[in-house]
């Protein structure tokens, strides 16, 4: 569904994406994870179009290397940040609505808006101003923003960061229900490795940009390149 | 002097009205794409030249079609100028300096060719309404009250476009937060061409209104790009709340300043205005978008 192939980005002389491909199926979820600055986001910024780089990434067989973010996101990848980027002036409604009016295909659809916002457990709160909110709902919010595009691929970037354990539970819900019942394509970033071992189906672990090794998760998180990444070398 | 005191504070709303219409759509440039509009004032004159010329044509005979016909024209050319001279500057490094530039160089070259194109001479527009009301000494003309309410209610046209349009709506998501606008499918380089498009309209019909009463002249913009950008500084860089109310205050100070120690000292109080604000509250009455 999503094929990144020898994708490079340098930032000057720093190399933050280095020679990278991986593949994303259909109804996958996708684990990406890596030391900080491994270049994680960045490899987001690229597929959703903030960056241009070197290599091609395609969607669906087509090539949206060299597109702008809105063609991407209404094309069907939609994506969340690490830090919830909101519209602090506008209600929670209004900000899923903006999903709904500018990223989806299909145009406008009121009833949507409201089985998102049913769905990401925010339907009590619809007039409530987006500042107001607390980070967990910020981050549900901006999850409910990318449903209104109607998604084929949704990417989450570090969505437990600064969560309790409870959160997490409900977080990790979430991120279920939308694989499952809406049946959207999951790409997430993610430090917490109980996380990644239990949502997803392939991991991707990359230090420094580059790849370090790409599978099933149980198998990816025993790798000795994967603990020395990210445990260090081991002088025993 | 109750009467002088009342035709004071009257000519401070008046034109702080149409400094308000003005100052928010400079404001609304910032806010949203953090461009500076050197140019703003070359609008201004624009507005008042393509006045002069429409009621030049035969079958133009009143204000409202004149608004009816300079507003898109005003909206086509500010949209253009973005799109042409501004868009492709923000892919390089110090693109805020580069834009400022730029629209230096096009007012320049905007006054310049005004002056070619009618003269050095001032021109002046046909009095909105005739007559006025009078009560003693009080004096107050139709057509004072009509640039006022013609202001506020550009004012209130524009805040409802904010508010209940799909445009409206991704303006206020692409000056809150430009990434996350993006994301969900808001074409961002359209929101600062139509911003752009948007304000050149509001300081074209600025200058309609106010070419009643002070002409046009191929410099006259520069008047109004220094009491703008002044305005904006002074109510907070991208705040549209802040630049309302730093007009009328900006306005009520020109008139009364005016008034009691002449015409003369009025561009000094309002550097004095723009320096205090800057070194006591550089972020401006309200600092941000608001």
């Amino acid at each position: 569904m999503l094929r990144v192939t020898q994708v490079t980005k340098k930032f000057g002389e720093l190399t933050a994406v280095n020679n990278l491909s991986f593949e994303v199926a259909q109804g996958q979820v996708f684990g990406i994870a890596g030391p900080n600055g491994a270049g994680k986001s960045t490899v987001y910024n690229l597929i959703t179009g903030l960056y241009d780089f070197e290599g091609s990434i395609s969607f669906k067989d087509q090539n949206i290397s060299g597109m702008t973010p809105h063609c991407i996101a209404r094309l069907g990848i939609a994506r969340t940040f690490q830090i919830p980027q909101t519209f602090p002036s506008l209600t929670v409604a209004k900000t899923v609505e903006v999903g709904s009016y500018f990223g989806s295909q299909t145009g406008f659809d009121r009833g949507h808006v409201n089985e998102v916002l049913a769905f990401v457990n925010l339907a009590d709160k619809r007039e409530a101003p987006t500042g107001s909110l607390n980070l967990l709902d910020k981050k549900m919010l901006m999850i409910g923003a990318a449903l209104a595009t109607r998604p084929e691929i949704l990417m989450l970037d570090e969505p437990m960061a600064g969560s309790n354990s409870k959160e997490i539970l409900r977080l990790m819900d979430l991120i279920r229900r939308i694989n499952q019942d809406l049946g959207v394509t999951i790409i997430l970033i993610e430090h917490f490795m109980k996380v990644l071992t239990e949502l997803t189906q392939k991991l991707l672990i990359i230090e420094t940009g580059t790849e370090i090794c790409c599978g099933d998760p149980r198998e990816v998180t025993s790798d000795p390149r994967v603990i020395e990444c990210y445990l260090g070398d081991s002088h025993d | 002097m109750i009467f002088e005191i009342a035709d004071v504070i009257i000519s401070g709303l008046i034109n702080g009205s149409v400094y308000a219409l003005m100052a928010v759509g400079l404001t609304l440039i910032y806010g949203v794409s953090r461009a500076f509009n050197f140019a703003y004032g070359s609008f201004y004159s624009l507005g008042g030249y393509i006045a002069f010329l429409l009621f030049g044509l035969s079958f133009i005979n009143s204000y409202f079609l004149v608004f009816l016909l300079a507003a898109p024209i005003l909206l086509l050319f500010g949209f253009f100028v973005e799109k042409a001279l501004v868009a492709p500057l923000r892919k390089r490094d110090d693109w805020e300096i580069k834009v400022m530039m730029i629209t230096l160089g096009l007012a320049l070259l905007l006054d310049n060719a005004y002056q070619v194109i009618f003269g050095a001479r001032m021109k002046s527009l046909p009095p909105f309404l005739g007559g006025a009301f009078e009560a003693g000494d009080f004096y107050l003309s139709h057509q004072d009250v009509g640039i006022f309410f013609l202001s506020i209610g550009g004012i209130l046209v524009f805040r409802w476009f904010l508010n209940n349009t799909r445009t409206g709506m991704s303006v206020r998501a692409v000056a809150q937060n430009p990434a996350g606008a993006q994301i969900v499918g808001i074409p961002k380089e359209f929101v600062f061409a139509a911003t752009f498009a948007i304000s050149t309209v509001m300081v074209g019909m600025g200058g309609i209104l106010l070419a009643q009463k002070y002409f046009i002249t191929p410099m006259g913009g520069w008047d109004i790009l220094v009491k703008a950008w002044v305005i904006t500084a002074f109510g907070g860089m991208g705040s549209i709340r802040g630049g309302l109310y730093a007009a009328f205050i900006v306005g009520m100070l020109e008139a009364f300043v005016g008034w009691y120690f002449g015409m003369t000292w009025t561009l000094i109080v309002l550097f004095a205005v723009l320096l205090t604000t800057l070194a006591v509250r550089p972020q401006g009455l309200m600092g941000k978008w608001g």
